[in-house]
């Protein structure tokens, strides 16, 4: 049986429209006008016990109230879904003990007290005995590296470790589903790195599926085996990340230094110029390595200068995934035609 | 031969025993949370008392002018302020989130109960502790003192009436703050329902009758929160106490009903919040 069995799953939100300014304001008063925003459109996916998915969308595509949906918290406006064999916005309860939801904007640990009796109140919400709730505070502070941060108050920690904190709260009751919603929201590189090196190790420790929402594509690197890519709520493409990286990732981008200035209208056959720096002799570009195989692009370079430095590497998981979104919304606006 | 058969506790009470416990960890959280600024939470404790004090004082001049109205005399006043104030005051200590539930429904702030096992409105109003509610509740105890009907039996009884009057106080609350589901925001209005409700709970019940009496029992049922426990305080009678015991009773229901009809309609929002 999925994890997660989601089918045809639609949400709208009643919105009220009105004119700008005061005129507009006393209009909408005598007589409101409302509009329909459609949240999630038909929505169907699933996932499997175990499965670390991500769950990757612009700010507004849908991913957050999906998982609402998911967790109980919202109604849908019409479709199924069932999570872990529950219905959520019927079996919340019975479900919320075999869950653990993290929402990176919504912090659940009490902001005034130090974590730990965040942790304890959590452990007679899911009804655990204080023995068992030490042990399993004791186990995640050191999995999380939180030991020494849970007897300070909330409101002291920085961004990251209250995130690790959040985190650890989240799984006190052995969930066997975590859901993620923008949990590295807000964090520096080395903040969101600790917080995946954690969800991954626990989630391989304890073999709890993991599902991810987020815009950031290095979430879904890090952490995630396969992608859901949804925009104005509807799935544009699902695949593995690897498969994703595959098809997509068919560019490639070189950043080459040489010993002398080279001409302000540098081109090489088969690549795209980027960038030609003045200082330091740089130039940036980039080519379809099925087009142009990579060893004709360095023999070319050579061929202009003497070579001191070069890189190759792939586009950033975001200009990919931008990329999709691109294609969907033209897509869509010439169905719309 | 004889069986042991060990006595079965029923199911309804384990329920119960299970949110009771529940409820006192939330308790105990939002206490120690209120005393992380342990001089903010003396400071509002004292403050409250003293300004009950003063408004009191209003009272004790215009009884001292006039003696009665219409046989409401000043200790019925020091009762029925005593029982009004400690069931306010009870009411913001342990379900302080009752008086900002509009907010909390209108920011999309009940995701953070809903994501959790627990009866959601239980749990989003007790989790709040508002620490001048203990300075309202300790100034009722004081006006009950003062007012001279004090006796061990009428302490006992005093204690029951004001938990109902909380009972059906909080219940008030939360209808009002209800129609956030529907309204969209009803802040203003249940802050007029709140001044309303103390306003004429505090006033001499003896002032209302005939249809103003009715709504004191119905629309705005402030009798429930003053006339009527200050007067199962005076004297027992199975009478008052089933008034206010099916009074009290029938707005939680009725509380329960509205805030999970309304639930349907939630809507949530990404409005960054905190637990305080």
């Amino acid at each position: 049986m999925p994890a997660i069995q989601v089918t045809n799953l639609h949400k709208n939100f009643q919105t009220k429209r009105k004119a700008v300014g005061l005129r507009g304001s006393l209009r909408s008063l005598v007589r409101a006008e409302y509009g329909t925003v459609e949240a999630v459109r038909g929505l169907s996916f699933a996932m499997d016990p175990g499965e670390l998915l991500g769950f990757i969308g612009p700010n507004g595509a849908g991913k957050s109230t999906t998982i609402k949906i998911l967790t109980g918290i919202l109604f849908p406006s019409s479709g199924q879904a069932t999570v872990l064999g529950f219905v959520p916005w019927k079996q919340r309860r019975q479900l919320a003990y075999q869950i653990g939801t993290v929402f990176g904007q919504r912090p659940q640990l009490w902001y005034h007290l130090p974590a730990i009796d965040t942790f304890s109140l959590f452990g007679k919400i899911f009804e655990l005995d204080d023995r068992e709730t030490s042990k399993r505070i004791a186990f995640l502070a050191e999995a999380f590296d939180i030991a020494d941060l849970l007897e300070t108050p909330v409101r002291k920690l920085s961004l990251g470790q209250r995130m690790r904190c959040e985190v650890a709260a989240s799984l006190l009751h052995k969930p066997r589903l975590l859901l993620l919603d923008e949990p590295s929201i807000g964090l520096d590189v080395v903040a969101k790195q600790r917080i995946r090196d954690a969800i991954r190790e626990m989630a391989s420790l304890e073999g709890v599926g993991v599902l991810l929402t987020s815009h950031d594509a290095g979430d879904l690197e890090a952490l995630c085996k396969r992608v859901i890519i949804i925009n104005h709520g509807q799935i544009v493409y699902q695949d593995k990340v690897s498969a994703l990286k595959r098809t997509f990732l068919t560019s490639k981008l070189v950043e080459v230094r040489y010993a002398r200035q080279v001409a302000p209208d540098f081109h090489i056959a088969g690549t795209e110029t980027l960038k030609v720096a003045k200082e330091r002799y740089g130039v940036k570009l980039r080519f379809e390595a099925r087009q142009t195989p990579v060893e004709a692009v360095m023999a070319r370079l050579s061929e202009v200068g003497s070579v001191v430095d070069i890189t190759i590497s792939d586009p950033p998981l975001e200009e990919v995934i931008a990329a999709i979104y691109e294609q969907a919304e033209r897509s869509e606006a010439a169905i719309a035609k | 031969m004889n069986e042991y058969h060990p006595t079965r506790t029923p199911a309804w009470i384990l329920l119960i025993m299970r949110e009771l416990k529940f409820l006192l960890a939330v308790w105990k959280t939002n206490i120690a949370s209120a005393m992380e600024y342990r001089a903010a939470f003396i400071a509002q404790m004292l403050g409250m008392i003293l300004n009950n004090a003063v408004y009191f004082i209003f009272w004790v001049i215009f009884f001292d002018r006039f003696r009665d109205v219409r046989g409401w005399e000043l200790s019925d006043m020091f009762l029925v302020f005593g029982v009004a104030a400690s069931a306010f005051g009870l009411a913001a200590f342990l379900f302080g989130n009752a008086f900002y539930l509009s907010e909390i429904i209108a920011r999309g702030r009940l995701d953070y109960y809903l994501s959790l096992p627990r009866p959601i409105l239980l749990h989003t109003v007790a989790s709040r502790s508002i620490s001048s509610g203990l300075g309202d509740f300790t100034y009722g105890i004081l006006s009950y003192l003062a007012s001279g009907y004090c006796t061990w039996d009428g302490f006992g009884r005093f204690l029951c009436g004001v938990v109902l009057a909380c009972m059906a106080f909080t219940s008030f609350m939360i209808i009002v703050h209800s129609l956030t589901f529907w309204l969209g925001n009803a802040a203003g209005f249940a802050g007029l329902a709140l001044n309303a409700m103390v306003t004429f709970a505090l006033y001499p019940v003896t002032l209302f009758e005939g249809f103003s009496k009715l709504i004191l029992f119905t629309i705005v049922p402030a009798a429930l929160m003053g006339a009527l426990p200050a007067e199962f305080v005076r004297a027992f009678s199975w009478g008052a106490l089933g008034k206010l015991f099916l009074g009290a009773l029938l707005l939680l229901g009725l509380a329960v009903l509205v805030f999970h009809r309304g639930l349907r309609r939630y809507e949530s929002g990404s409005a960054i919040q905190v637990e305080v």
